[in-house]
């Protein structure tokens, strides 16, 4: 698929749409905070918030998603690795929902080996990935969630746990399905599943890929989603 | 300890709700110096009048406007910024920023739409942090000395070991700048057998290509490209190595890749034109030099040459019957601009009328006539000298045009200055075969050789002699003019007047009529601030 072509397929037009959805969102968010800025204080922390905060940050993250999706398909996923200072990247990862930690009550805390303060990836897409998952985590957590950095062998894990009841033993079983796009019954989570791999697996070093896995347990009892990147 | 809050910002952005949304939050976190714009020119003005320490720009100013990139490339290139200062690029979607910029000039952060209070706040603070710790590293490229650049960089890898990723491209660059080529190709070697780094392909490409390794550099360019298909700085390479090897129909499918990733490019589109020209697909060339003429209209890059190449594809892609009515509308738009635009200037003055008149031979000879007496007028006058290309182009022109002693004079002229390059005399044989003007350079070409080796020996005296003789066969030919120039320079006092540097500044200042896209004009600068004690 060239720009040049007359002639848009349908996921052209979906992505262009997208676009122009994500943009109108950006829009209608900005418009809401100034607006919630004016109100009183008591109105301003009513519950609903805690939802409009939280679907809000949902609906973007799954047009991010779309979006990156489209581009993966047409081959225009550019990868810009470099060196990222990682409690800089996770600190700006847990500031992006910080309306929706507070109103739901959610404690988000995050560990970074002292030993390797650097990690070497595509930050916005990365950011991506765990937006959605902090996303996803922030609608099973019950009141914490806590985001991991380690080394393992050489690679980087970065791990998102929560304090929920974990994933379905079931999608343990089957994610390598869901990795290779093979069973999307599950809707969003299965999506994001394929779409975290993918982009995992564009980190390559020495031939070794980038991958995730999602298990239970880990320090918080809840699932585990973990990113490992060469 | 220092903190953002204290700091100046400027917000630019084409919407006024996102301006007070920012400005508001920046308020809400204790900013109290925030002055906003809306579009790249005033932000440019801005800066030039005030030294920001923060900036927020908007990627997407509107069609048809400078964008984000172009607005922090002439910051850059301008000097209007601080290396201390944040430039923030603020984006709808990021990964199309990420491709549109160009590997010498990227922002330290990016923030994606939609963000909020305590995301900026959380950016900012790591920012400020980071330009701290880096302080002395930024003050150092202020000053633009590269020892103190590595020196600084020493420094803070022995400070903290885990920081010396982050070194890595200030290294490299100052390397560059020392022209210390085998620690700086070391330092790429490092980097990229360890990680694969964007800029470190390119950089090595463009350090081997510099030195003449054209081989190695196409092998560097296309391992990065197996790596790294999205990175259009990368294809840029790539052509330039496609070209140096005389394949410049791969050279120009490699550009439109490029173009095809990123087709805001005003360079890259008016180097692709000038490629289609050459592989005669005028089509490529017109849409090409097309894209380059409106885009260059917002930057930095704007160049007539566009516009002549413009006029010249599309008169080359003309039938015999002539141009249809909306060919010539187009032609003549974008000549007038170049007429418009460049008053005094002689040479693109006759370009412009000469194209013009060409394109209207078959269909208004009586206009074509009158344009082409303007021009002989002031090709008469006209003292400089025009490149290579531009000059055979005229002779070519006026030779259709009927004037085939005015293009022999200029072929004659052209012969004279540029007559030591072999491939400039290969194309003057495409348009005369009159042996004198082939052969006129035969004996001062040999000469200046001649003059070269003697210099090369240490008897200045000489070579002066025999650079003298060059020159006075061939008085305004640059190469030889330069030489001379240079033999006379060295060993002279330029404090005391002398003969010898009398007859150097009376060489230089003919040199100096050559144009300054010619690869000897750095040369001939420094050779200048010499002999001038500027």
């Amino acid at each position: 698929m060239s720009p040049i072509d007359p002639a848009l397929d349908f996921s052209t037009v979906i992505a262009s749409t997208v676009h122009d959805m994500k943009n109108s969102l950006a829009m209608l968010m900005q418009a809401h905070s100034q607006w919630l800025a004016r109100l009183p204080k008591e109105l301003r922390d009513g519950s609903e918030q805690g939802v409009i905060d939280f679907e809000f940050a949902h609906l973007n993250g799954m047009l991010v998603q779309l979006l990156g999706l489209y581009k993966l398909g047409v081959n225009q996923l550019p990868l810009q690795p470099a060196y990222h200072e990682l409690d800089d990247f996770i600190e700006a990862q847990l500031a992006a929902h910080q309306e929706v930690f507070a109103s739901r009550g959610i404690i988000a805390t995050y560990e970074v080996d002292p030993l390797s303060p650097l990690g070497f990836f595509d930050r916005e897409l990365i950011a991506s990935v765990l937006g959605n998952c902090i996303n996803n985590a922030i609608r099973y957590a019950r009141e914490s969630l806590l985001i991991t950095v380690s080394d393992e062998a050489g690679q980087l894990v970065l791990s998102i746990n929560d304090d929920g009841d974990g994933y379905p033993a079931q999608m343990l079983e089957r994610q390598a399905d869901y990795v290779q796009g093979i069973n999307h019954s599950s809707g969003s989570t299965g999506l994001g599943l394929y779409f975290a791999n993918r982009i995992a697996a564009l980190h390559q070093r020495n031939g070794v890929e980038g991958r995730t896995e999602i298990s239970n347990g880990g320090p918080l009892g809840g699932g585990v989603f973990s990113l490992y990147l060469p | 300890m220092s903190s953002y809050h204290q700091k100046s910002f400027l917000i630019v952005d084409d919407f006024s709700d996102f301006r007070s949304s920012v400005r508001s939050m920046l308020r809400e976190l204790g900013v109290k110096d925030v002055d906003t714009a809306d579009t790249g020119e005033q932000a440019l003005k801005m800066c030039s009048q005030k030294s920001y320490d923060f900036i927020l720009q908007d990627f997407h100013l509107g069609d048809g406007k400078k964008n984000g990139q172009q607005v922090l490339e002439d910051l850059m290139s301008e000097k209007l910024i601080s290396h201390e200062a944040v430039f923030v690029m603020v984006t709808a979607e990021t990964s199309q920023a990420m491709v549109l910029s160009a590997l010498e000039h990227e922002p330290d952060a990016y923030l994606t739409k939609p963000f909020n209070r305590s995301g900026l706040a959380q950016r900012l603070e790591r920012l400020e942090q980071r330009k701290t710790l880096l302080k002395p590293i930024l003050q150092a490229l202020d000053r633009g000395k590269p020892v103190e650049v590595l020196n600084a960089c020493i420094a803070l890898c022995k400070q903290d070991i885990r920081y010396s990723p982050l070194c890595l491209r200030y290294r490299a660059d100052a390397l560059r700048d020392m022209n210390q080529n085998e620690a700086l190709e070391r330092l790429y070697d490092g980097i990229i057998a360890d990680r694969p780094l964007p800029w470190a392909f390119a950089g090595l490409g463009k350090l081997l290509f510099k030195r003449g390794q054209v081989t190695q550099a196409k092998e560097v360019y296309e391992k990065a490209l197996k790596v790294f298909p999205m990175m259009p700085a990368l294809y840029d390479g790539m052509a330039d190595v496609l070209v140096a090897e005389g394949d410049s129909k791969g050279a120009q499918r490699v550009l439109e890749e490029a173009i095809r990733l990123s087709p805001l490019a005003v360079r890259r589109q008016a180097l692709l034109g000038k490629l289609a020209m050459a592989n005669e697909d005028f089509e490529t060339a017109s849409r090409a030099y097309r894209q380059a003429v409106s885009q260059g209209a917002q930057s930095r890059f704007k160049d007539p040459e566009s516009n002549l190449g413009l006029a010249h594809a599309l008169i080359s892609k003309g039938s015999d019957r002539g141009l249809d009515t909306r060919t010539r509308l187009e032609i003549n738009t974008t000549l007038s601009a170049v007429a418009k635009e460049n008053p005094s200037d002689p040479g693109l003055q006759i370009r412009a009328r000469l194209m013009k008149a060409t394109s209207l031979l078959l269909n208004d000879a009586e206009t074509a006539d009158k344009l082409t007496e303007q021009a002989l007028m002031r090709l008469d006058g006209m003292e400089q000298f025009m490149s290579p290309e531009a000059a055979l182009l005229v002779a070519k022109q006026l030779q259709m045009l009927g004037q085939a002693e005015a293009g022999t004079s200029m072929l004659k002229s052209c012969a004279e200055i540029y007559g030591d390059d072999p491939a400039v005399m290969k194309d003057i044989a495409k348009l005369t075969d009159d042996p004198t003007i082939l052969s006129s350079s035969n004996a001062a070409a040999d000469l200046n050789r001649q003059g070269v080796r003697v210099y090369k020996t240490g008897n200045l005296v000489e070579a002066r002699e025999v650079f003298r003789k060059a020159l006075k066969l061939q008085p305004k030919n640059i190469s030889i003019a330069l030489n001379l120039a240079q033999s006379l320079l060295h060993g002279t006092d330029t404090s005391v007047p002398s003969a010898e540097l009398e007859e150097c500044r009376a060489c230089l200042k003919l040199v100096g009529l050559m144009p300054d896209t010619d690869a000897r004009f750095a040369r001939y600068q420094k050779l200048k601030s010499k002999a001038f004690g500027e």
